[in-house]
């Protein structure tokens, strides 16, 4: 039939995707900022391994300068301070990834229940999270942890609780929009029921901007669980967690210097590597 | 066979050779960067416009042509980081050495722009007034332009908000403000194209007769050959970045010396083309400008490419007869007069009127709440009894301007809209949709197959003979292999339409929708999906309802037209009975408007408001035959002569 042909060969002349080439272009810096990331991850994860001695154990004389034994000195009771700090890093790092994933997924999921329905069950739902919102979240969490008594869990718990608002507002709003637009109509059409809907043809759209926004957030949580613990609301002394061991060396800052300093300084570089890895991921994702 | 399209503008100030040109750019470059890739978006571009003269810029998307008009303004979006080589002088200026102050001065008294969407371009938050005042000494002035452009009430309407105007008022007022400072140059950037047909031309005109009163010259830049050879004295043919062709209208349109202007020619709709068989088509896409060939930029598309075409750029030359100037190096040989290209005629569509219709629609009515916990009340009537039958396997068009309630209609056809009375009838196969923005109708993170598999599945195809099932109807509605596997951002405008059509008929429909699928596309491009459509109707037997504000796209692809004023159904009848010879004054307007149709009947004002609709004939506030009796009694809807030919007016109530 020559009816055909003219259309058949109005296909494509033109030429294949580009997207990946973005990627793999991206400037050294967000590759750096990423590789930073996996790293300390893996630091974290490895953490008690790699450490060279015992954290809880007095493995040597109390109050040792860093030296080569003992790369980051010991403390008050000649624990190795690189240990502690190593597995410090540990509990600070996955707690706080631990209160992201928690948030995103709670919140995520209120946010795209609300953003998909509409009606009065969005209203009732952002209006729960408003009064979550409106909470001062530091001062909830110390009352929480006061109220149940002071210990690393009950502090993620308390966090936890308190993180999720902000999620699911951002990712109502995402969905809301995405809601919006015609692809959900055809969806409906091409007989695509509630479920798949808002599984794949809502979710996956607010997937960027709820990534890019916890990995920004991770460095706030990083400093928010130290804080914590330096009000002693964290983990107990003596064990190793970043902010309580910069509180209780704070009294030896000036005869050790190296007690309290050591593990400021790794909380200062996760939050420094969470934020800068944050805005690469940010980069990426507008780009692609 | 003469061009069938009117030349308005009366040869105004033509080209003489002692005037300077209000507009001098030679060997124009710009680069334009996006998502960090730079394009070279005009390449070595020659421009003159002469004064008093209205020159037609006309090119697809992607051609160049939005960039060139904002070069001259020296208005390109800074975000892009444009560089720009070459020369632009305007009115003596040099462009692109005047410092910041000069350009702005310029801008103000001796430029003057008109954009697509005057709502970005008025200060939504301002009132017209305070907008005139800006550009107008006074008020006085400002009333005066108002005045000068047709705007009526123009005391009134200083008070009112952009948002309170309709689309055709809010163009008059960019008009106004283009003209106050007495410009010598206009740039108008399709400045019709968010328009309806009726208004449309009005705003032509109104261009036209404002050049010729205040000698400024006008760059009309569009994608519709037609508007611009309404007014345009001289048409610039853009493609890929290069003008392809310049060439005064007449001539251009009798005989055109570049391919693609004459693909251009072959690929315009009037309403005396033969419906009866597939338009002829131009294949594959506009280059892609960050991505174009070195040679030709035509040459993937041109039927007469040779190898030396793809070596170098063709240079623009000048060609046989005053003033024109052509880029193909075999213009002297190849014969491009308009002719028709006799493709096989279609099959005649399998309309079965004794089976059971595909579509019974019976007095419908769908009303928008405006009511809210605190205001109950006021509720529009988008649709207000709508009555329509689509026989199984037959093509109805439902035509009508922004607004007469034409896309609600589908909707509720396809259940997205709730109806408040009335019944539809669509059997019980569900219909399918293809939506006028294929590209915001696919979800962009999921591929091709996916979208079409997800449809197989809820028809319950089992999973092995999905993937086949998929690469059969993509190849059936002409997509490449490797389609199958893209996400819709990787695809053109035109393929992703074809994907959405390839997701609708995979399993068949009895009914398909169509809500203005093509245009929203290049012209090119959309003569394809048309001849699409036509072809798969014939071969799957399915019924459509075609929503379409385009009168020739109705002719060539219905066998019935609806056609639909402020949620009524006017005039309803087969396609070639009703364009021929219409009956309903609404539907005489609207045809009247086409390129090529005789004189035409300008209608008073623009479509009503739902909030207020008028008593009676709903028309009768525009309509030139209205009587006393109109505005108090709404007409009824009569048969006139044979075969379904149904009428909303009095005059057809006396004749039937
Ligand atoms: S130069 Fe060659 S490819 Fe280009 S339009 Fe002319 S004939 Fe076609
Ligand atoms: S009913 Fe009257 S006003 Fe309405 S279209 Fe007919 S003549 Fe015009």
């Amino acid at each position: 039939m020559a009816a055909i042909e003219p259309v058949l060969r109005s296909g494509a002349s033109l030429s294949r995707p580009r997207r990946w080439r973005l990627v793999r272009h991206a400037p050294l810096s967000d590759k750096l900022a990423l590789g930073m990331l996996a790293l300390i991850t893996l630091l974290a994860l490895l953490g008690p391994t790699l450490a060279p001695h015992d954290p809880l154990a007095a493995v040597g004389p109390p109050s040792h300068p860093p030296s080569w034994q003992y790369p980051l000195g010991t403390d008050e009771v000649g624990r190795d301070m690189f240990s502690r700090v190593l597995c410090g890093l540990q509990s600070t790092w996955l707690a706080a990834l631990a209160v992201i994933v928690g948030g995103v997924l709670i919140g995520g999921a209120i946010g795209l229940v609300a953003g998909a329905t509409g009606g009065w069950v969005d209203t009732v739902l952002m209006r729960i999270t408003d009064v979550f919102l409106a909470l001062p979240a530091s001062i909830l969490a110390i009352a929480v942890v006061a109220a149940i008594g002071p210990s690393l869990f009950h502090t993620l718990l308390a966090v936890s609780i308190l993180w999720w608002p902000y999620y699911a507002r951002l990712v109502r709003a995402e969905i809301r929009s995405l809601a919006a637009r015609p692809h959900i109509e055809a969806a409906r059409l091409a007989g695509v029921g509630w479920g798949g809907r808002l599984w794949r043809h809502l979710l996956p759209g607010a997937v960027p901007t709820a990534v890019v926004a916890a990995s920004l957030d991770v460095a706030n949580l990083v400093v928010l669980l130290a804080g914590l613990s330096f009000l002693g609301l964290g983990a107990q002394p003596p064990a190793p967690e970043l902010g309580s061991m910069t509180a209780t060396g704070l009294s030896s800052l000036l005869t050790s210097w190296w007690i309290p300093v050591m593990p400021a300084i790794a909380i200062f570089l996760l939050s420094l590597i969470a934020n800068t890895a944050g805005d690469s991921i940010r980069d990426l994702m507008d780009r692609s | 066979m003469s061009a069938p399209i009117e030349v308005l503008g009366s040869g105004a100030a033509a080209t003489t050779a002692t005037e300077r040109p209000v507009v001098d750019a030679a060997d124009l470059d710009v680069w334009l960067t996006r998502d960090h890739l730079e394009s070279h978006v005009l390449r070595g571009v020659d421009l003159q416009i002469a004064p008093g003269e209205i020159v037609g810029l006309v090119g697809e998307s992607g051609s160049g042509k939005t960039v060139l008009g904002m070069s001259l303004l020296r208005l390109l979006p800074e975000g892009a980081r444009p560089r720009v080589e070459g020369r632009i002088e305007v009115d003596g200026i040099d462009m692109l050495a005047a410092p910041e102050e000069a350009l702005r001065e310029l801008r103000r008294h001796r430029l003057g722009a008109v954009f697509q969407d005057p709502m970005t371009s008025l200060d939504p938050t301002m009132r017209i007034g305070g907008q005139l005042r800006e550009v107008a000494e006074s008020d006085g002035d400002a009333i005066e332009l108002l005045g000068a452009v047709g705007v009526p009430e123009p005391k009134r309407r200083l008070r009112a908000f952009p948002h309170e105007l309709s689309g055709g008022l809010r163009q008059r007022v960019m008009i106004a403000m283009a003209i106050a400072g007495e410009p010598r140059l206009i740039v108008a950037d399709e400045p019709t194209t968010a328009l309806d047909v009726t208004v449309q031309a009005q705003i032509l005109d109104l261009l036209s007769k404002l050049c010729r009163d205040l000698g400024c010259s006008l760059l009309l830049v569009t994608h519709d050959l037609a508007v611009a050879a309404q007014i345009a004295q001289r048409v610039v043919v853009l493609y890929g970045g290069r003008i392809a062709e310049v060439a005064p209208t007449a001539a251009l349109l009798e005989h055109p010396r570049h391919p693609y202007s004459a693909a251009l020619l072959r690929s315009r709709l009037d309403v005396e083309m033969d419906v009866t068989r597939p338009l002829p088509t131009l294949h594959g896409e506009p280059p892609d400008p960050r991505d174009l060939p070195v040679g030709c930029p035509f040459a993937p598309r041109c039927e007469f490419a040779r190898p030396d075409c793809e070596a170098a750029l063709p240079s623009l030359d000048p060609g046989p007869g005053p003033g024109r100037f052509d880029a193909c190096i075999r213009s002297e040989e190849i014969d491009l007069r308009p002719k028709r290209v006799e493709l096989e005629p279609w099959v005649a569509p399998l309309v079965d009127p004794q089976a059971e219709d595909a579509l019974v629609a019976a007095a419908v009515q769908v009303d928008a709440g405006s009511s809210s916990f605190w205001r109950r009340g006021s509720t529009v009537k988008i649709l207000n009894g709508v009555d329509l039958r689509i026989a199984a396997g037959e093509c109805v068009a439902l035509v009508g301007e922004s607004g007469c309630g034409k896309t609600t209609l589908v909707k509720a056809v396809a259940g997205l809209v709730e109806t408040s009375g009335g019944a539809l009838d669509v059997g019980d196969k569900s219909p399918q949709m293809v939506f006028q923005d294929a590209g915001s109708s696919l979800t962009p993170w999921l591929t091709s197959r996916e979208l079409v598999e997800e449809r197989l599945r809820s028809c319950g195809v089992p999973r092995a003979q999905r993937a086949e099932r998929v690469e059969a109807v993509f190849a059936q509605v002409g997509l490449p292999a490797w389609a199958v596997d893209a996400r819709p951002a990787q695809l053109s405008g035109g393929q992703r339409q074809r994907v959405a059509i390839a997701r609708a008929i995979v399993a068949p429909p009895k009914l398909l929708l169509c809500d203005e699928p093509t245009s929203a596309l290049d012209v090119s491009v959309a003569a394809g999906v048309l001849n699409l459509i036509g072809r798969l109707r014939r071969e799957l037997g399915m019924a459509i309802l075609f929503v379409t504000h385009d009168i020739a796209v109705a002719r060539l692809i219905a066998d019935r037209v609806a056609v639909m004023y402020l949620g009524r159904i006017v005039e309803s009848g087969p396609a070639t009975t009703v364009i021929a010879d219409p009956v309903h004054p609404y539907t005489k307007a609207l045809i009247s408007s086409l390129p090529g149709s005789g004189g035409r009947i300008k209608l008073k004002g623009s479509p009503p408001s739902l909030f207020d609709p008028p008593s009676g004939c709903a028309f009768h506030p525009r309509c030139s035959h209205a009587r006393e009796e109109c505005a108090t009694r709404p007409p009824r809807i009569v048969a006139v002569g044979d075969s379904r030919h149904e009428v909303d007016c009095v005059l057809a109530e006396e004749q039937g």
